[in-house]
């Protein structure tokens, strides 16, 4: 079976709007949370976000030169990362529209961030919006798919916070079965009132800026974006850019509650756990773990004792959702970016706001941005739902 | 080789627990609602809190797994998830002006609850993934399960799909323009032209391994494209026959998901016009409705003709056949950008 290779990427978050400018961030030490700007929420002033420092008029502009009044933010957040990663990884416009080539896309809102309009659309009469084609889940793959007229297999994906990890293993698989010979792969989400209040509703959003796996962390943030990779077979891609070997991949199910982890992690667990498999690689192998860390009581203390019962010594992990807020659909390839510039790079990320360990199971992440041996990295992706993920890339 | 075993099909016909095509039900309202039974197997409290998509999805897969191991997997397809709950949290959010919410609908409203209601009830810690993409989740599904079965070849699967009729989906596609305007009855649909369908819901289940022996039915191939250009549907068409059909063979049935909209017509005309004159078409849109997961009604017909052996008159729209139907080739387009061949035949 041929190995798979990302050779593009590309990203947008609240900490940057290239790949580049996001390693720059994360290098630094800059978060991207902080008060809601551009989003019109009455949480504005109280809940921290991670927000992309664009509106969506701007984003807009840039992407369509002028404004297409039916796209909405998800979509144009999924078309920006998209098309750095097209971009990147230099494929001709024959071979996008060519059958060979696969898209799948992931995301947990799609279009419902037009809360206000869906409103409106739903009890309507006449005048609807423009938006009427454009909320659901698929309206985001298929602003790509029309943009590049892509023939190949198209799929969208909604696993809730593993939605953009399932999308990454999938159309790797696609590949390995012999349906596709490249996959554009990633997810993209935006902040909604849907989720807000959602969310909140839950009780697990932070009032101040979240802090993974801290003793005394109180939620997480969210936070918006689009990451997409491309994806190759080995032999297609030899005499160009190699950032990394998508190496293995888990999918398994926590089968415990609607929204909370069971307490000993099973789910978790048993996602790392498949993924080394499907690797062949040994738990001790793996250098670095970009863990789900969303912040959350529950998540941070069922990861780390998941994480526990899989290692004999924990490898170096952080979660970059203190950076980036929780970007739900599309945090699975937020997080597989920056694993892969883990690996590019040579270097780990810290974890931002952690002061003291969980007492139980004492797990302190990486505090300070540093250079680092890394040639396999875990990267982990749960969600509502139990669905729980986790890729596994090395270095070429 | 996939092989299709137990299925249960919940739609606007009597097709749960057990199938009869002798009686059909008829439009009300120019909706296809499905007849929901009782669901003895979901525990009352559970299913108190559950909309009606996740409802439907989990009424269909729980007899299946009573009596079988557990499943390596369950992959199930939806386009919207629950559209009901939905609405009803985003009412929530606007009439409270974002105050003070309950999680229930919000949780409940998540494209994955299906699947993940499945996998909570029954315990099951394998494969899960949620399909979303539109008119094409379904078959979306099916490839996964066609790989899924390719990777670990002694598993068995969990396959599905569920999409309901909401105020909420069903106002919009109207202001989309993609629903008749006028009353027209199901069985009308195809004697009167104009634009627009009536739309429809249903969830569908099935089990899934390589094992030929006791199964109903054997899936053959299964293709997807997005184009709006009818060239292409047919270039697409004629390629997927050469390559499931022996030199001048062609499928016993053509079944195809033609609705009623005349701006869809072009599409079906020209898969028609792909196969010999002389094969039987058929039609299933005017049973189940339209919508985004439909065609599993026509795989789920399917079964019920191969098991049979003979095509019920109702769905015939031309030509008949004294030979048994063995090979069943179905094409489906949703709203003339997504379309669908899938090739399912006797075990």
């Amino acid at each position: 079976m041929s190995r798979i290779i990302i050779t593009g990427m590309g990203l947008i978050s609240a900490i940057g709007n290239s790949v580049a400018e996001n390693r720059e961030s994360l290098q630094l030490e800059r978060s991207g949370i902080d008060h809601i700007k551009f989003y019109k929420t009455s949480y504005a002033g109280r809940l921290p976000t991670a927000e992309v420092k664009h509106s969506t008029e701007d984003l807009n502009k840039k992407i369509f030169g002028e404004p297409n009044l039916s796209i909405t933010r998800t979509s144009l957040l999924a078309l920006h990362a998209s098309d750095e990663a097209i971009r990147d990884s230099g494929l001709t416009a024959e071979q996008l529209a060519s059958t060979d080539t696969a898209l799948v896309g992931a995301t947990t809102v799609g279009g419902m961030c037009l809360t206000d309009e869906i409103f409106h659309d739903a009890l309507a009469k006449d005048h609807g919006t423009p938006y009427l084609s454009s909320y659901d889940y698929a309206s985001v793959t298929m602003a790509i798919q029309t943009r590049y007229r892509i023939m190949g297999e198209v799929s969208t994906i909604n696993t809730a916070c593993s939605s953009s990890a399932n999308a990454i293993l999938f159309g790797a698989r696609l590949i390995q079965n012999g349906y596709a010979k490249r996959a554009i792969v990633g997810g993209a989400e935006s902040l909604a009132k849907f989720t807000i209040n959602g969310f909140n509703a839950l009780n697990i959003l932070s009032s101040k800026a979240c802090a993974p796996f801290d003793r005394d962390r109180n939620g997480l943030n969210l936070g918006e974006g689009a990451a997409f990779l491309v994806l190759e077979r080995e032999e297609d891609c030899r005499d160009k850019k190699n950032y990394a070997i998508l190496r293995g991949y888990g999918n398994k199910n926590d089968a415990y509650h609607p929204s909370s982890s069971s307490p000993e992690g099973d789910g978790p667990y048993l996602s790392m756990k498949d993924a080394l498999k499907n690797s062949g690689l040994r738990a001790e192998e793996i250098g670095y773990i970009n863990a789900h860390g969303t912040g959350t009581e529950n998540n941070d203390e069922t990861e780390s004792r998941a994480m526990i019962r899989l290692f004999e010594n924990v490898p170096a992990f952080s979660s970059t959702k203190s950076y980036t807020g929780h970007t739900l659909g599309a945090a699975g390839a937020v997080e597989a970016v920056y694993s892969i510039l883990n690996l590019v790079n040579q270097e780990v990320y810290p974890s931002l706001s952690f002061k003291n360990p969980i007492v139980e199971t004492g797990l302190v992440p990486v505090r300070t941005y540093a250079k680092q041996e890394i040639i396999h990295v875990m990267s982990n992706s749960f969600g509502f739902g139990g669905n729980c993920s986790t890729l596994i890339f090395s270095k070429t | 080789m996939p092989y299709f075993h137990q299925s249960a099909c919940i739609s606007p016909q009597l097709s749960f627990p057990e199938a009869d095509l002798t009686q059909f039900r008829t439009s009300l309202n120019n909706l296809l609602n499905v007849v929901e039974p009782d669901y003895p197997g979901i525990p009352a409290g559970v299913k108190r809190r559950m909309g009606k998509s996740v409802r439907m999805a989990v009424g269909a897969a729980l007899p299946l797994l009573e009596k079988q191991p557990q499943p390596d997997g369950m992959i199930i397809a939806t386009a919207n998830g629950g559209m009901e709950d939905c609405i009803k949290f985003l009412n929530q959010i606007i009439e409270y002006n974002e105050g003070l919410l309950t999680p229930a609908s919000f949780v409940q409203s998540t494209s994955n609850a299906a699947a993940a209601q499945i996998a909570l009830v029954t315990k099951n810690h394998q494969y899960n993934i949620t399909h979303v993409h539109r008119g094409l989740a379904f078959e979306n599904a099916l490839m996964d399960v066609v790989m899924s079965l390719k990777e670990n070849p002694d598993a068995a699967y969990l396959l599905g799909c569920t999409d309901e009729i909401s105020a909420y989906n069903y106002n919009i596609d109207s202001l989309a323009g993609w629903f008749r305007k006028e009353p027209v009855s199901n069985y009308d649909l195809f004697t009167t032209s104009a634009e627009g369908t009536i739309p429809g819901e249903g969830s569908f289940m099935v089990w899934v391994n390589n094992q030929r022996e006791g199964s109903i039915a054997r899936l053959d191939d299964v293709r997807t494209i997005h184009t709006e250009d009818p060239a292409i549907i047919l270039h697409v068409f004629k390629k997927f026959l050469s390559e499931n059909f022996a030199e001048g063979e062609m499928p016993d049935l053509l079944l195809t998901g033609e609705n009623g909209d005349n701006r869809l017509l072009k599409y079906y005309e020209v898969a028609e016009s792909a196969i010999q004159d002389n094969v039987p078409v058929a039609r299933f849109k005017h049973l189940c409705g339209e919508y985004c997961t439909a065609s599993s009604f026509a795989c789920w017909l399917s079964f019920q003709m191969l098991k049979d052996g003979n095509i019920p008159s109702i769905l015939l729209k031309k030509n008949t056949s004294s030979k048994p139907v063995q090979r069943i080739l179905i094409y489906n387009n949703y709203r003339g950008a997504q379309h669908a061949f899938v090739l399912v035949s006797v075990a």
